[in-house]
Order: C-alpha cells, then sequence, then structure tokens
C-alpha cells in the first residue's frame, strides 16, 4: 500500500534527519586522536562478529583454494612417482631458483586483506591480525611483490593499514643500486598521474633511468631497508632546477592484494632485499 | 498475498548483512560487486519513514567508517543521506513499482559513491570520473539488480509501513 505523502515525514523526521546530518559533518571533522579510538571501540564490539564472518569466509576461500592446489600436487605427484630422481632434481632446482629457503622466514605475521565496498579502500586497507598477533603501529605492510604501506592502528584482532595511496604516505627510498635517494610519496588523486607514486627529493644533477627499481632506504626507521616500492616510468617535474622529481609505478596495488605480512619492529634497522630476490642469500635483519 | 510481519522483513536484513561479510567478498572485485549491507539499508528505508531511515543510515555508515577510516565520517553522510532520500522517493514516486524500485537502488548506491568520495576529498579529476562513471555506475547496477530480484518474488509479501507488524 503506497504511503501517503500527508501523513509522512513529520517534525521529527527532520529534526531526527538534521541530527543525524549534524553528527556525520562531526564525525568528518574529528581529529585522529578522537577518531582511531572510536572506529577500533566499533570494530572491536559492534563489527567483531561480522569481520570474523569475514575472515572465516576468506579463509574458508583460501582453504578451497589450497585443497585444489594440493589434490594437483597429489595427482602430478602421483603421475611422477615413477620418476622420483628426476622429481627431486626438480625439487631442490625449484626451491633454489625460487630461493623459498632463502627468503623471508621470521619477523613477520600474515594476514589476510578483508576489502570493503567504499570506494576510498585502496587507501586504508584492514587485514586480519592486530594486537594478539603483536602487530605494531608502524609496520611495514608488504606483498611478494612489494611495499602495501605501514600499520597506522592495531585492534586486538584486526589492524587498518594506509596504502602508499593515502596523501598522507611517506617512505624514504633509494635506486635498487643506492645510487639515488629521495622521498616517496602519491602522486596525486587527480588525472594521468593517479594511482602512481612520486620520487621527489632528487638531486638535478642525478638521473634515474627509465626501469629503475626504487626500494625503501631505510633512513627514518620506520620502514625497513630494501622493500620494493616500484619502478620509474619518466620524469615527473622539476622544481626550480635543483631538483627532480620521477614517477614511479607502484610495485603493487592495494586494491589487488588479497594476503599480505606484517614485518615485526624486529626488521626496522634489518635489510629485507633478500627477501625479495629469488638470487639473494638471506636476510640480515 | 499475505504480508509478512515485520521480524521477517528484519530476518531478510540480518541474512543480507551476513551475505555481505561471507559470500561478497568471493563475488569478485570489491568495487564491482553488490554492496548488500546497502540494498539492505535501502530496502529498509523505502519501506520505512524519513526519520528512522536517516538514523539507520547514519549507523550503518557510521560502522562501515570504522572499516575504512580514511574518509571517517563520509560514510555517515552519504548513508544518512540515501536512506532519508529513499524513505522520500519511495512516496514521491510509484510507491510499489518493481522498476522504480530498482532505479531507486541504483541511484540510491551511486549517489552513496559520489557523496563518499566528495565529503572525503580522496578522489579528484580524471580518478574520480573514472570512479563514478564505471566502478560505482557498475557497483550501483549490480546492486539494484540483486534488489530486483529480492523484491521480484518476495515484494508484496514484504511491503509495510514502519509501525506495522
Amino acid at each position: 500500500m503506497a504511503l501517503g505523502a500527508d501523513r509522512f515525514g513529520s517534525r521529527v523526521d527532520t529534526l531526527l534527519f538534521l541530527g543525524c546530518l549534524a553528527l556525520s559533518v562531526a564525525a568528518l571533522s574529528l581529529p585522529p586522536s578522537w577518531r582511531d579510538p572510536i572506529a577500533a571501540g566499533l570494530r572491536q564490539t559492534v563489527l567483531a562478529p561480522l569481520l570474523g564472518l569475514q575472515l572465516r569466509s576468506e579463509a574458508l576461500q583460501a582453504w578451497r583454494g589450497r585443497f585444489a592446489a594440493v589434490r594437483a600436487e597429489r595427482d602430478s605427484a602421483a603421475l611422477a612417482a615413477s620418476f622420483l630422481p628426476e622429481l627431486r632434481n626438480e625439487n631442490a632446482r625449484l626451491r633454489e631458483l625460487l630461493g623459498l629457503a632463502q627468503r623471508l622466514s621470521w619477523g613477520y605475521v600474515a594476514a589476510e586483506v578483508l576489502h570493503q565496498a567504499e570506494p576510498t579502500d585502496p587507501v586504508t586497507l584492514l587485514v586480519s591480525a592486530g594486537r594478539a598477533a603483536r602487530v605494531e603501529p608502524l609496520a611495514a605492510v608488504v606483498s611478494p611483490e612489494g611495499l602495501v604501506g605501514v600499520v597506522s592502528s592495531v585492534d586486538a584482532g584486526t589492524s587498518v593499514v594506509l596504502s602508499w595511496a593515502h596523501p598522507d604516505f611517506r617512505a624514504s627510498a633509494m635506486a635498487a643500486d643506492g645510487s639515488v635517494y629521495g622521498i616517496v610519496a602519491p602522486a596525486g588523486a587527480a588525472g594521468p598521474r593517479a594511482w602512481l607514486l612520486e620520487l621527489r627529493g632528487v638531486p638535478y644533477r642525478q638521473t634515474v633511468p627509465e626501469g629503475t627499481l626504487i626500494l625503501t632506504s631505510g633512513r627514518g626507521g620506520v620502514l625497513p631497508r630494501g622493500i620494493p616500492i616500484g619502478r620509474v616510468i619518466g620524469v615527473g617535474g622539476q622544481a626550480e632546477g635543483w631538483e627532480t622529481t620521477y614517477l614511479v609505478r607502484p610495485a603493487v596495488h592495494p586494491a589487488a592484494v588479497s594476503h599480505v605480512l606484517l614485518l615485526s619492529s624486529q626488521w626496522t634497522a634489518g635489510d629485507t632485499r633478500p627477501g625479495f630476490r629469488p638470487d639473494a642469500r638471506g636476510p640480515t635483519p | 498475498m499475505r504480508r509478512a510481519p515485520r521480524y521477517a522483513f528484519f530476518g531478510l536484513f540480518v541474512v543480507l548483512v551476513v551475505l555481505h561479510f561471507t559470500v561478497r567478498p568471493r563475488l569478485g572485485d570489491d568495487r564491482l560487486a553488490p554492496d548488500l549491507l546497502l540494498l539492505a539499508l535501502l530496502l529498509y528505508s523505502i519501506r520505512s519513514q524519513p526519520g528512522p531511515s536517516a538514523a539507520a543510515g547514519f549507523v550503518v555508515g557510521l560502522l562501515r567508517d570504522a572499516l575504512a577510516p580514511a574518509s571517517f565520517g563520509a560514510g555517515a553522510l552519504a548513508h544518512t543521506l540515501v536512506a532519508y532520500l529513499g524513505a522520500w522517493g519511495k512516496v514521491v514516486f510509484f510507491a510499489e513499482n518493481l522498476l522504480v524500485s530498482g532505479w531507486l537502488l541504483f541511484a540510491g548506491t551511486w549517489l552513496r559513491n559520489l557523496v563518499v568520495i566528495l565529503a572525503s576529498g580522496q578522489l579528484q579529476g580524471a580518478a574520480l570520473w573514472w570512479e563514478l562513471g564505471y566502478y560505482s555506475t557498475v557497483q550501483s547496477l549490480t546492486t539494484a539488480a540483486v534488489g530486483v530480484v529480492l523484491l521480484w518474488p518476495l515484494g508484496r509479501w514484504l511491503a509495510f509501513r514502519s509501525g506495522d507488524a
């Protein structure tokens, strides 16, 4: 039955609407020191069961994927069982090639990314590890491809990650050969440079060739040294003739990440380059 | 068809919320998959008074802001507006027409994304237009499609005013 407009929308409705609008605007203008505890409180109370459901769903999906992979491997293994020596040799060769034994083997927490439907989801990510897993604020968040962001706040079971796309994100960076240092920041949210990074503060006399791999430098004491950030794709601009800015294509897009590693503070003074390089000898924290 | 009591709708609301956190993550790109939480809110708002709808929108928006703190408050503002307008939209237009309901769901989702983007200030220029023109439009379409599929068999059964029980 249709509702009559004459009976619809009383003064109480209008006041309620205006009150909610006022509260929304107030929430928008809250400083981070007020905003973060409120958000954390909501996540740990009302949203905790729902996030638990999402986490279980993500885990179930991962388990199904692993089950399919294990089944495929089992079939392959059964087929190759008659060629066991060759299988052993191939296994050893692949391990050596991938450097699995030498890659990051400690000092991290694995977590799943709990993507949300909001358009701003790639700017801040919610991940499924928190204080209970000894995640710390400002911990580096990485995927196998490179840097995703840093932990912004930590709850009991979840953490908020400030991705590299966030306007406040900054990282001390260097070229892979250590010849150039600078600061990496988002290139902006508008225009063709959206979802790109900028390498700022490079002296004018130094040039960075296209394709150069940019890593975290470890300066500043927040991010460990050696995490891939992206590759240089060109010159972004020059300031006053003494500084050049380079555009960097990020190694990983936050929206495409499903699982991440949160590095512990033990890595802050370490060098993670071996963990991201297949030909590496091993991490040296 | 006999109308369902109020708790039937809230049962559907709970089911949509649970599906949002369990099934939706498996539906591919998060920016394109139907927003079942917003769908539940819109289904509630187009059957309720504007005031309670706005309050429900504020609560849902604030909870979503807690999950994406980059734009804390923007979600609350957007969901409040959309829920309030959704309650009015159902009265201004044809009350129980399936196509109108689908259109309201599409417009509500798109408007929510527009307000979130503008209020948060995270996207500008070409990125904003790409977000609104492609991702938001497709997400609005998928959300409206799920809503229409739900309302087709259940719409008349679920139709009630806030206050009916």
